[in-house]
């Protein structure tokens, strides 16, 4: 035990005390930010100058309708086609110009955009949608119907449904599927980084204590299994910390900078709609959409958040501690990193495998694949914390950390076998045969 | 003297060898003990042997009589022929942590390695990592490392390559220095200098076998076929009348001027004084000295034969 916790304290001490640790866990919660709002920020910087079209209408029945905004300007002209383009051709402001058919209502295709430099999909859409508007009403009008624009207003609906979790103890409280699958799927990417990311480290730090000869004067002291678990709990540690130092962060942000940053009636509503207050009465006073509200409340709900932290960590360490001890008896049995290329595929698949079937729990967190993949150990720690926002009965998370922790002991058993074989091994590069081998050693 | 270690009938077969071949080895308490044979002879298997990182497929190891035991390995340090420490970490922190593991409490730790930097003249050391050291001040590190906790048995795996004349000059007088703390020292080489120097006993082991055991003394007397060389002045002619149904003179130097040598073959029955006390008699005696072969050359006939 001494031993063990001696080369804990070594492996921790190594990596927690590296300055890239203390910039990485500083600097990942930052970067996942900047990845989660890059695409609305590219939106804002990017296509923000006004592009001028001139429109060349031979129907004359779009023309008018079309509405300049900050994207597109339009111009009217009164020429043909061929003298407007010719006439448009030095303009450098002219982004291009655009020519409807006389006979647009009856052939929606025939409508044309010229432009001298490549145009972007976000302006074609628009500009479609405005001239399909156009032919819609113009289609309708030709019904004769009084008061069609009356009664189409009348028409439009916009639904919000609001879901309610009827199995917890707090009565209905508001549960919005969008959020969670959210939140899940940000979880899930961050167990796939930790086994990936830690495992990977465990195998590297065996290849390099064999490489570095250390081993032999380790082995002669501790027992090749003291040593591996040693690596193994050391690093898992260090993975806790940083989770852990996230979760925190994630904490005090809910609970502290977010309530400070958003005005106080909104906390109120927030704080109502997580009483279980009706969504859509107070998203409309807060002129919010009823989905904003709910997601905030559960994003804001630090029980549930302290809760998952807790899941989180558990499938982390279970998982790790599996896939660590793969990865570790890969890193034993090889002299150098690529001579494990082959190896570490067989142990990488079911992580992605995993990571696949992440996705899908966004289209429903209970489907049988989900449900079975977030059984099986080796795919488990992945799906089942991707699952958990969404509401998990306590029976499936007790089972599936039942098997996944019972599945690392067996693991730890069969990769000390080829561990202590393994570290002794110079030379020829070994097959998953002679692992085989070597586990029945 | 007991024997600290006692290897019984070793067998270790490895999938496409067999590195030792019941090879049995006696290592008296006190002695320093030397393990030779060439390259790939099984030296380093024994060792591991010794030290339980390797468990044999046949014999026993016996520790002071009795089977060795995982607790054993504590009385023991274990230089490896690859030298390996942790590159990154700093030279002070890495000596505290190995020493610890082998036992010692942190404090005392910290006071044996103050003294030990302290003789070896490397305090400034002590931050420095160790990918900044060089190959040599590494194997100090090392060395410092496998004898701070005061095993009984010391066992180094060739532990002269790699250093310089002074560094290996100064690694000897402390195997002797070690040696005459009251502790047993093996070590395997292939500098047979060193053997002669330091050796009291040595193992040969050659393909797998163990081809000669012994103290260094008495293998070299062995092996010499006991030839005696003399150096005298005086009458030669006397000499050899003397000597006539002794002993076979096979070489004769005649120098009338100065001094004569003769190189004799002593039976083995006969008494090497009264030799010495004829020569004497007939000639003015200046040296008489046996001609013993250098462990080198014992070590080059004895693996030719093999």
């Amino acid at each position: 035990m001494r031993n063990i916790s001696l080369i804990i304290g070594r492996e921790y001490r190594e990596r927690v005390y590296k300055k890239s640790f203390i910039f990485t866990t500083i600097l990942m919660p930052l970067f996942m930010i900047l990845i989660g709002a890059a695409p609305t920020l590219i939106m804002e910087f990017a296509d923000s100058e006004t592009r001028k079209i001139t429109v060349v209408d031979e129907s004359g029945i779009v023309a008018p309708c079309l509405e300049s905004d900050e994207e597109v300007e339009f111009v009217f002209s009164d020429k043909n086609i061929a003298e407007t383009l010719i006439a448009t051709a030095d303009d450098e402001d002219n982004f291009g110009v655009l020519h409807i058919g006389k006979a647009i209502v009856e052939n929606p295709s025939d409508a044309r955009l010229y432009t001298n430099s490549s145009s972007s999909m976000m302006l074609e859409e628009s500009v479609a949608d405005q001239i399909e508007k156009v032919i819609e009403s113009e289609r309708l009008k030709a019904y004769n119907i009084e008061n069609i624009e009356e009664i189409l207003d009348k028409v439009k609906a916009s639904v919000h449904l609001a879901t309610f979790r009827t199995d917890k103890d707090k009565e209905s409280a508001a549960s919005s599927a969008i959020a969670s699958s959210l939140v899940g799927m940000v979880l899930g990417f961050l167990l796939y980084f930790i086994l990936a990311i830690y495992g990977g480290m465990v195998m590297q730090s065996v290849i390099e204590e064999k490489s570095s000869r250390i081993l032999e004067v380790m082995v002669s002291t501790v027992r090749p299994f003291e040593m591996l678990m040693g690596k193994i709990l050391g690093i898992a540690l260090v993975a806790a910390t940083q989770i852990l130092v996230w979760g925190v962060l994630l904490v005090v942000f809910s609970a502290v900078i977010m309530p400070a940053l958003m005005p106080e009636n909104l906390i109120e509503s927030v704080q109502q709609v997580q009483a279980g207050a009706d969504v859509s009465a107070l998203a409309m006073q807060q002129d919010l959409a009823p989905e904003m509200l709910t997601a905030l409340a559960s994003v804001l709900d630090t029980g549930q958040i302290a809760m998952v932290v807790a899941m989180v960590l558990l499938f982390t360490v279970g998982g790790f501690l599996l896939y660590a001890s793969l990865y570790a008896a890969i890193g034993a049995s090889v002299n150098q990193a690529q001579d494990a290329q082959q190896l570490t595929t067989v142990v990488t698949l079911p992580i992605i495998v995993a990571f696949i079937v992440t996705m899908m729990i966004m289209k429903d967190p209970n489907s049988p694949i989900v449900f079975w993949c977030s059984l099986i150990p080796f795919t488990s720690p992945i799906v089942m914390v991707a699952r958990i926002p969404s509401g998990i009965p306590a029976w499936e998370i007790a089972t599936s950390l039942v098997l996944l922790y019972a599945t690392f002991v067996v693991c730890v058993w069969g990769a000390a076998k080829i561990y202590k074989i393994g570290i002794f091994m110079h030379g020829a590069k070994p097959k998953l045969k002679d692992l085989w081998r070597w586990l029945r050693y | 003297m007991s024997n600290i270690i006692t290897a019984e009938h070793i067998t270790k077969r490895f999938s496409a060898h067999t590195a030792l071949d019941d090879v049995s080895v006696e290592i008296p308490r006190g002695s320093v003990y030397g393990l030779l044979g060439p390259n790939g002879a099984g030296k380093t298997t024994l060792i591991r042997t010794i030290n339980r990182i390797t468990l044999p497929d046949e014999g026993r190891i016996l520790f002071d009589g009795r089977p060795i035991e995982q607790q054993d390995i504590f009385r023991i340090g274990y230089l490896p022929e690859e030298r390996g420490l942790y590159r990154k970490m700093k030279v002070g922190e890495q000596a505290l942590f190995l020493a610890q593991l082998k036992g010692l409490k942190h404090h005392e730790a910290l006071l044996r390695l103050r003294e030990w930097f302290t003789r070896f003249g490397i305090e400034e050391w002590w931050n420095k990592k160790v990918e900044d050291l060089s190959k040599g001040m590494a194997q100090k590190i090392q060395f410092i490392v496998t004898v701070l906790h005061k095993p009984e048995l010391l066992i180094f795996d060739e532990p002269f390559s790699g250093f310089d004349p002074i560094n290996a000059n100064l690694l000897k007088e402390e195997i002797l220095r070690l040696r005459d703390e009251g502790a047993t020292v093996i070590f395997s080489t292939h500098n047979m200098s060193s053997v002669e120097e330091v050796c009291d006993h040595i193992t040969l082991i050659n393909k797998s076998h163990n081809i000669l055991s012994g103290k260094v003394d008495d293998i070299r007397r062995e092996h010499g076929g006991n030839i005696f060389s003399a150096q005298y002045k005086g009458d030669a002619k006397a000499l050899i009348e003397r000597l006539q149904g002794v002993c076979k003179v096979l070489a004769h130097d005649k120098n009338p001027l100065g001094y004569s040598s003769i190189k004799l073959h002593i039976e083995r029955n006969e008494d090497v004084r009264s030799v010495v006390a004829m020569v004497n008699e007939a000639v003015e005696l200046r040296q008489f000295t046996e001609e013993v072969p250098s462990m080198n050359d014992i070590f080059i006939r004895a693996c030719q034969q093999g």
